[in-house]
């Protein structure tokens, strides 16, 4: 029976804060070492990977599966970038707004959404986002297919102008440790619990009381929330926003990220996920024709053999032998078989 | 006082008559017994109560309130508990932690002052683990509080899923097969906390098909078959019953 003692758990806690702090300073300090703005970029879109790949783990530690984490990033930046552009808001008005304006239509839209958990959600979300996409392109209002151009930069706090890449990356860096503080209250609070039971057995959370489509709702706002304000910030950093920039792959890649990094760990999952997924890519451009086969493959391994992504497997390494992996192997082409013949 | 009245319930799944007609009332600090051959509609009924099937017909009253058609968790923060038949536990989660889920309906202080770790918020957290503690240490499960639930042997499961139910303070547990594939020790254990949990003011309904543990337990026992109440009284009148002995127990038992 393995019984934490109290000791080991200070310990324990003693090196989770250590660990923090080491990660923080690394996070800060990093855009100083680094000379190209190339990587510089590469690293803010960590940080949106990240945020939006925890909007996909927030969904799932409820119990729904969204492919449709990219909706309401998209309805996020086209908030902000015509709050600023037709009505002349600063972006220090317009995001505030932005959260206000997301969080209202993603109750709407979530009310409707969450009734069905399931199969019916994934394939409702996965529409949603197309809809949105096309809505995007064929309003003129919303600048159609070609999108909208030369959306300003965030207005410049007191000395920090938003100007170059080394700020926008504070800026961002910011908004994720922001959202990492109060979706960790969030998960380790009643509401998280309460979410965790609903995803683990909804049978037995409803006998204890829990009312699985009011919290489903809430993590379906406080994700969509969330996504609408990396859009937000995508929107001034991008300068430039079309529809197709929101279109399918990016929700499949978010999706990704958290499954990659370790579907179980709601935060530094996404965070892994997005790390490896952003520069992996970049580095396999070399050989550019294939680099979508490598990474697809890649990714196949992992799902296949590492089902607890990378963060999962480390906790709880498999105890590999060449007979597992066989029968394994045997029981997906038998699978396969029956999945033939039907 | 009737804290439960089951009133003319008809239950039908496509052409097949699940109950028929069924009604019975259960009194404050009673523990009644719901018993009958495989397909008699217990849990059906257990279903009905506890809203995850909606009655055809009837009525189901619990403190004077209708309580058919409401939804599920209502129906919980109504205080009716309830275990399945199969174990249903947050397997996933340690001991501890599902525990302090079945504790949910009993927070009071805001959500968002949780997540600011307000101090009412703090204490009340506080107060809720040791409550957790409280009610692991009543039902003998304090030494496996860090284990996975999906570890724990299918005894232990079901004393867990009890002690979740607990943690929910229920004034009415329905418990569904409580001690089926127990040894006869386990069972004299169980038997032991279902009267102590009775002792608290809790009043329990039970499906359960070990006759000695119905016989020895409860107060009264109603006897269903084929979707038809058969038959209700105490656990004499029951052993006694030609309809029951013919429909049920088997002329080898007695």
């Amino acid at each position: 029976m393995k019984l934490l003692n109290s000791s080991t758990v200070s310990r324990n806690s003693r090196l989770k804060l250590g660990a923090i702090i080491v990660a923080l300073a690394v996070l800060i300090i990093l855009p100083l070492c680094i000379e190209s703005d190339y990587i510089k970029h590469l690293l803010i879109m960590v940080c949106i990977g990240t945020i939006l790949g925890m909007t996909f783990s927030m969904l799932y530690s409820a119990g729904l599966i969204t492919l449709g984490a990219a909706a309401f990033y998209a309805v996020g930046a086209y908030t902000s970038t015509m709050l600023v552009t037709s009505l002349g808001l600063s972006f220090w008005a317009a995001l505030p707004l932005t959260i206000i304006i997301s969080a209202v239509l993603s109750l709407g839209f979530g009310a409707i959404f969450v009734r069905n958990a399931g199969v019916a959600f994934v394939i409702i979300t996965l529409i949603f986002v197309q809809v949105i996409v096309i809505a995007a392109g064929q309003i003129e209002f919303l600048g159609g297919w070609g999108g909208i151009m030369n959306i300003p930069r965030p207005d410049s706090l007191g000395p920090v102008e938003f100007v170059s890449k080394r700020d926008c990356y504070y800026l961002i860096l910011a908004i994720l440790l922001l959202i990492v503080v109060i979706y960790n209250a969030i998960y380790s609070s009643r509401i998280g619990r309460a979410w965790r039971a609903i995803k683990l057995s909804p049978n037995l959370a409803g006998t204890l009381g829990i009312n699985a489509y009011r919290y489903r709702l809430l993590a379906f706002v406080i994700g969509s929330t969330t996504a609408a304000l990396a859009g937000c910030f995508y929107a001034h950093y991008f300068q430039n926003i079309t529809p197709g920039a929101f279109a399918g792959w990016l929700s499949i890649y978010v999706q990704l990220y958290a499954v990659l990094g370790g579907l179980e760990f709601y935060i530094l999952g996404p965070a892994i996920g997005s790390v490896i997924m952003t520069f992996v890519p970049e580095y396999l451009r070399v050989v550019k024709e294939i680099e979508p086969i490598i990474t697809g493959l890649l990714l196949l391994i992992i799902i296949l053999f590492f089902p607890g992504g990378i963060l999962g497997t480390i906790k709880n390494p498999p105890d590999f032998n060449l007979t597992q992996l066989k029968s394994r192997l045997n029981r997906m082409r038998i699978s396969k078989a029956q999945g033939d013949k039907s | 006082m009737a804290l439960l009245e089951i009133r003319n319930i008809t239950k039908i799944f496509g052409g097949l008559i699940a109950l028929r007609d069924v009604s019975f009332d259960v009194n404050s600090s009673e523990i009644v017994g719901l018993i009958g051959p495989n397909g008699a509609g217990k849990s059906t009924l257990f279903n009905i109560i506890s809203g995850f099937h909606h009655p055809d017909k009837g009525r189901i009253l619990y403190k004077d309130v209708q309580i058919n058609g409401l939804e599920i968790d209502r129906i919980a923060r109504m205080g009716i508990g309830r275990i399945f038949q199969e174990p249903t536990l947050f397997m996933q989660e340690t001991v501890f932690e599902n525990v302090i889920s079945g504790l949910h309906r009993h927070y009071q202080e805001a959500a968002w002052k949780a997540l600011l770790h307000t101090p009412g918020a703090n204490r009340e957290e506080n107060n809720k683990r040791d409550k957790a503690l409280g009610i692991l240490e009543f039902m003998e499960l304090s030494s496996l509080k860090d284990e996975l639930a999906a570890n724990l042997p299918h005894g232990w499961q079901r004393v867990l899923a009890i002690a979740i139910a607990l943690a929910s303070e229920p004034d009415l547990l329905l418990l569904d097969e409580p001690v089926t594939g127990m040894n006869p020790s386990e069972t004299a254990s169980m038997i032991e906390k279902i009267r102590q949990i009775r002792e608290r003011g809790v009043t329990v309904l039970i499906v359960e098909h070990d006759m000695r543990a119905v016989m020895s337990l409860c107060d009264r026992i109603i006897v269903l078959n084929l979707g038809v109440k058969l038959v209700e009284g105490t656990p004499d009148k029951i052993k006694n019953d030609e309809r029951v002995i013919e429909a049920y127990l088997g002329k080898q038992v007695l």
